[in-house]
């Protein structure tokens, strides 16, 4: 079973990163092959990794005291959970927005966080701790993973949006100009995304926070983790002000939504390589 | 199969034969043809060609010169010098580069699809064409769709104003429900809002030294006239700013750029300066959030989007290569019986991608 999940891990792996060499040839050139190549691909990837995560899950129930709990408590769980929301997410909003030239800032995380799983993280399963064995562990991660990878996506069209920027403010468009959507699109694309996806962090920080109080009795833990996470909602809430109460636009608040980001990779990241054993392992989660 | 093409165009003959040519109805033609016994001809007449193109068995079809002594008796001029004139293979080709806009004036240009698809079904309705004449047109058509998608022919716009308009919807998305602000109202002014208007531009607003010119301007367009001192205060509200009003110096400075950039909180504002001195303060690009294009800015996109389509001709000639031979082994399949197939591979799209 570990053998299967892992062929198919990196056959999902492969796909990802055939479909983001396809996503980049196609912002390079005008050919729109590449993009319909690049869904195709990133489909069958899809499909892959969730047969992947299907097996890891077998796996892991195969433990009697994990039955009907996801496999996300590990470092690889989580990555290998992020990377396939983050696929997803991103096929969904370029399915309904034809945003194919995206593909080439967003699809890379998707690779890059399932690559360092495969590479870095151990699969390895062990029976759960008996604090993470609570319904909580199968909502708030999953929760707070979906608003990670939408952010992502964030992320992709605003690097777009600066990129257009530059290229109408440098008198010589090339063609990439013309293929990235337009500025007023993208910046309220931008908005639309981190306006669905701030929610989605409320609710998770929220539920993580309740989940605390029930399994440790209280509902602040002040970890690394949980200081970083409420420094991102605290930006992107900043993000909201500017763009919707302010009424702002453009570079400004593009560049509240990067920070924004960066301390969503730090958070995810960051507070692992800080703290070694904090977060999915145990500590306050 | 026979296979009979005529051609005069811009290249190749005096502007007199064509414009003998140009008198000609296609109808006519097709119908003295007919008259003539010939059973499979197409007619086509844009301002800068006139094609001919004849089918049918080897012996069916009368030779060139017959065809040239009846379109010159036609055009009342002769007109048989002027023309080149293609066989077999060689129409073929013929026909996919025009189709394909590498014999047109500006290259790459996607009217004369439609001009070839008109001209083509104009004979279908009169009966004069049969399966050769039909697949070949079909086929042309489908071979000009390729060509333009598959290489960068077609890329880039080829005019001033519509490297403009396709900026503009680089920063607007559609130019629906904008408002463009014209300074001046002479030709050129009247010109930018003939474009503006075609592109659906949501409120055109004119402001005029002379305040009735402004109202003219402003009343052909169903736009709104602006005193010219209220200009600046309006600023705020363009979304497109275009000014040619022949002042000898700046009517657009930074200070009130940059007085309407902030008002707009970020909102992207685009002046557009088509006027010689220039309009528009050169610093006001330097604002973050507004884009400053000049007319020579334009041109040199213009100049760099011909020279692109210049350079991926040989890339269409050699997709037109591939499909000519291909239709002509399917042509000569047709005697021997044992017909080939000829499939368009798959459906082209022209795409540009949206957000929404």
């Amino acid at each position: 079973m570990m053998l299967i999940q892992s062929m198919l891990n990196w056959g999902a792996l492969f796909l990802y990163a055939a479909a983001t060499i396809s996503a980049g040839h196609y912002l390079l050139t005008k050919d729109l092959r590449s993009s319909r190549i690049m869904l195709t691909l990133l489909g069958i990837g899809l499909f892959l990794h969730f047969g992947a995560f299907t097996a890891r899950v077998a796996v892991f129930w195969s433990f009697p005291e994990n039955r009907f709990f996801l496999p996300v408590s590990s470092f690889h769980g989580a990555l290998s959970c992020m990377s396939l929301a983050l696929a997803a997410t991103f096929f969904v909003i370029e399915g309904q927005n034809r945003l194919g030239i995206l593909g080439a800032l967003i699809l890379p995380w998707a690779a890059g966080a399932l690559a360092a799983a495969l590479l870095f993280a151990s699969p390895d399963m062990t029976p759960l701790e008996p604090r993470l064995r609570s319904y909580w562990l199968n909502i708030h991660p999953m929760v707070l993973m979906s608003a990670y990878a939408a952010f992502a996506n964030a992320f992709g069209v605003a690097v777009a949006l600066l990129i257009q920027e530059r290229q109408i403010k440098s008198r010589k468009p090339s063609e990439l100009c013309y293929r990235l959507p337009s500025l007023d699109e993208l910046d309220s694309l931008n908005g639309r995304i981190i306006s669905w996806a701030f929610p989605l962090l409320l609710t998770g920080l929220v539920m993580g926070s309740i989940w605390s109080r029930s399994a440790l009795g209280r509902f602040w833990n002040a970890g690394a983790k949980e200081c970083l996470s409420m420094t991102t909602a605290a930006i992107y809430a900043a993000f909201l002000w500017l763009r919707y109460g302010a009424g702002r636009r453009g570079r400004t608040t593009v560049y509240v939504s990067l920070l924004g980001f960066s301390f969503v990779l730090f958070t995810f990241f960051g507070a692992e390589l800080l703290s070694g054993r904090h977060s999915y392992m145990g500590g306050g989660k | 199969m026979k296979l009979l093409c005529l051609s005069w165009s811009h290249k190749t003959s005096a502007a007199a034969a064509r414009e003998a040519l140009a008198c000609v109805q296609i109808e006519r033609v097709l119908t003295v043809l007919r008259k003539h016994g010939c059973g499979e001809a197409v007619a086509v007449s844009t301002c800068n060609r006139f094609e001919f193109y004849a089918a049918g068995r080897p012996h069916v079809v009368r030779p060139a010169n017959w065809h040239l002594d009846l379109l010159s008796e036609l055009a009342g001029a002769e007109v048989s010098a002027e023309a080149e004139v293609f066989e077999d293979l060689g129409a073929v080709r013929h026909l996919f580069c025009v189709a394909s806009g590498l014999y047109s004036l500006v290259v790459g240009e996607s009217e004369i699809l439609g001009q070839l698809k008109n001209a083509y079904e104009t004979a279908k309705s009169m009966g004069m064409t049969d399966k050769r004449l039909n697949v070949l047109f079909q086929r042309a058509l489908y071979v000009g769709k390729k060509v333009r998608s598959e290489t960068a022919v077609a890329a880039g716009s080829s005019s001033v104003p519509s490297v403009a308009v396709q900026l503009a919807e680089s920063i607007f998305g559609r130019l629906k429900g904008k408002t463009a602000l014209i300074l001046g109202a002479g030709a050129m002014a009247e010109l930018a809002a003939k474009h503006l208007v075609a592109r659906g531009v949501g409120k055109l607003v004119v402001a005029n030294r002379t305040w009735q010119r402004a109202c003219a301007l402003a009343a052909r367009f169903q736009g709104e006239a602006l005193q010219w001192a209220d200009f600046p205060a309006q600023l705020a509200e363009a979304d497109v700013v275009i000014a040619s009003t022949g002042a000898p110096e700046a009517v657009v400075t930074r200070t009130m750029a940059e007085t309407a950039v902030r008002k707009r909180a970020g909102r992207s504002i685009f002046f557009i300066d088509i006027s010689m001195p220039r309009d528009i303060e050169e610093a006001v690009h330097q604002l973050d959030g507004a884009f400053l294009y000049r007319l020579e800015d334009f041109e040199s996109i213009v100049a760099k989007n011909m020279a692109d389509r210049a350079e991926s001709v040989a890339a269409a000639r050699a997709i037109v290569e591939d499909k000519a031979e291909e239709f002509d082994r399917w042509a000569r399949s047709l005697s021997t019986g044992k017909e080939l197939s000829l499939h368009h591979s798959q459906r082209v799209v022209f795409d540009r991608p949206r957000a929404f």
